[in-house]
């Protein structure tokens, strides 16, 4: 408009009411493109502004979506957490609330926990020990016997008793745990036991009771037999003989079960090897092996002592013990051996040790019971279908009394071929039990 | 004169068969039925020998051996144990106690009482 104006005004150039006719024309003109080009624009403007908006649309469909995942993620990271925590609380419980006392060590042999019931077997709280080293609890009065037994590195041990104070005796079991092969540490189980020990001993008294009280009768029957057998009581007819040489011999097999029976308490009461003296064991083996000539002869069996050149030093031994030890192979032996076989008994030195062995060409011991030929009242099955006599006790007896002298007794056997039995006495033993 | 045997022991059945069977072999004897007893008539009897059981009532053979070491007059009396039980510790303080010899019922037979008897003493 002001162009217009201007043109108007402008006194040198006069303008025509055509000229001005057709230049409101011609700018009405423009104004009309003008106008148009502005509708265009605005019509685009919409277009994009439409795009945008559906943009934006599917953008915030999209964090929906996000959130939604993520919502997702954290409910499941939360119900992770829950089980992980179920877990540990199942855990707690149980090693809260195990009958036995458990003891957790860090891979540092630190204690990282200890559950109530050792608490209560080491009269200790927890709070108190949690965080120490197992030297440093060694310490602590109480513990000092669990430390020691442990030892410092805490070394492997299934099912050791221990005294850990006047009324309780525990059983200790240590086992690792591992992550794959790393050590993460070591549990500790305490196992009460002193119920068991209290039975075991009172079941040791009354065998042991029982065994003495039944011994006096039984040697008023064996004597009373023996004076009536040796016409002490008058004469007997041949009948009558014959039936109380019967009755004495039961009375004998009688008398002689009683006797290891007394044996076996009084092992198992811990009282059992008495008097350890310096003797040359070929001795007691030669004096063995005399009693048991004439039984060897009786059933066909050859029967050898082959002893060593060597010189053998004297050994520390309970003689009657030994003895008793000797009996029981050569018995053993002589019994399953058919007629016709050989038993060969010989005396080697090692080392450290001398060695006795026994080996016979018996009925040998079925492999699947070799693993309890030493545990009391086993009897094998084939010798218990050759002769019912024989009380499963002789082994047990004789493994007891090799170890409390510190040797070692054990055996090779296969069945039909017969057994061979060695057993290990040390020279230089101090170590009698 | 026969020699004379002092027997301290509770068992009716033994103290019968032992009797009979020293009797037969021509010694005197006289029988306890406790330690107590013993004691009372080793003082009035003076025997050469005495077979002493160890369990009795009243008192066992023990403290009858205890006894016997206090006196002057019953000490040198050989004493012979008969015991029921024959367990090392038993056979120990019977020997230190002054037991000559000793025996366990379950694996002695009558006769070889009566060898232990003449071995003291002689017929």
């Amino acid at each position: 408009m002001e162009v217009i104006s201007k043109k108007i005004i402008t006194p040198e150039k006069v303008i025509t009411p055509e000229q001005l006719d057709l230049f409101i024309k011609k700018a009405t003109a423009k104004l009309g493109e003008k106008i148009k080009e502005l509708e265009k624009s605005k019509t685009e403007l919409e277009e994009k502004i439409k795009e945008r908006m559906a943009e934006i649309e599917r953008r915030a469909e999209e964090l929906e979506k996000s959130r939604i995942a993520l919502m997702n993620i954290l409910e499941d990271v939360e119900e992770t957490r829950r089980r992980a925590e179920e877990e540990r609380d199942k855990t707690l419980t149980i090693i809260r609330t195990f009958a036995d006392g458990l003891l957790v060590f860090d891979k540092k042999n630190n204690l990282l926990l200890i559950n109530p019931q050792a608490e209560d077997f080491l009269k200790i709280k927890a709070e108190e020990v949690v965080g120490k080293s197992i030297s440093e609890l060694a310490k602590i009065s109480i513990f000092t016997s669990l430390s020691n037994f442990l030892g410092k590195k805490i070394k492997k041990i299934f099912r050791e008793e221990l005294r850990l104070k006047k009324n309780l005796v525990v059983e200790v079991t240590t086992t690792p745990f591992l992550r794959g092969k790393e050590k993460l540490g070591v549990l500790v189980i305490l196992h009460d036991v002193t119920r068991e020990k209290v039975i075991e001993r009172l079941k040791t008294e009354f065998v042991s009771l029982s065994a003495h009280q039944l011994r006096t009768p039984l040697s008023a029957i064996k004597w009373t037999l023996r004076m009536l057998l040796d016409g002490d009581l008058g004469k007997i007819t041949k009948e009558q003989r014959n039936f109380l040489e019967k009755t004495y011999r039961s009375n004998e097999r009688m008398i002689s079960l009683i006797n290891d029976l007394l044996n076996v308490a009084r092992i198992e009461e811990g009282r059992y090897i008495f008097h350890p003296t310096f003797i040359h064991l070929e001795k007691v083996v030669q004096s063995v092996t005399n009693s048991f000539k004439e039984e060897a002869k009786r059933k066909n069996i050859r029967f050898q002592f082959k002893k060593t050149e060597k010189k053998l030093p004297k050994v520390l031994i309970d003689e009657e013990k030994i003895r008793l030890v000797i009996e029981n192979l050569l018995d053993n032996a002589i019994r399953y051996t058919f007629p016709g076989g050989q038993v060969t008994i010989s005396i080697t030195l090692g080392k450290k040790e001398i060695e006795l062995k026994i080996q016979d060409t018996g009925v040998g011991i079925p492999k699947d019971q070799q693993g309890r030929v030493f545990t009391k009242f086993f009897r094998a099955a084939n010798v218990m279908r050759m002769e019912t006599e024989g009380t499963g006790l002789g082994l047990f007896t004789a493994k007891n009394i090799i170890e409390a002298h510190g040797g070692k007794i054990w055996f090779g056997s296969k069945e039909g071929k017969g057994s061979t039995f060695h057993f290990t006495l040390p020279f230089k033993s101090s170590k009698i039990k | 004169m026969p020699k004379k045997i002092l027997l301290i022991e509770d068992e009716e059945i033994m103290v019968d068969l032992l009797e009979k069977k020293l009797i037969a072999e021509g010694y005197e004897v006289s029988v306890a039925r406790d330690g107590a007893e013993g004691l009372e008539k080793m003082r009035k009897l003076n025997p050469e020998l005495v077979l002493l059981d160890i369990i009795m009532p009243k008192m066992g053979g023990f403290e009858v051996m205890e006894e016997m070491n206090k006196d002057e007059g019953l000490k040198k009396i050989p004493v012979i144990v008969i015991s029921n039980s024959g367990q090392p510790v038993e056979l120990d303080r019977a020997q230190k106690l002054g037991a000559r010899d000793w025996l366990i019922k379950t694996e002695f037979d009558p006769q070889e009482v009566i060898d232990k008897v003449v071995k003291q003493i002689g017929k």
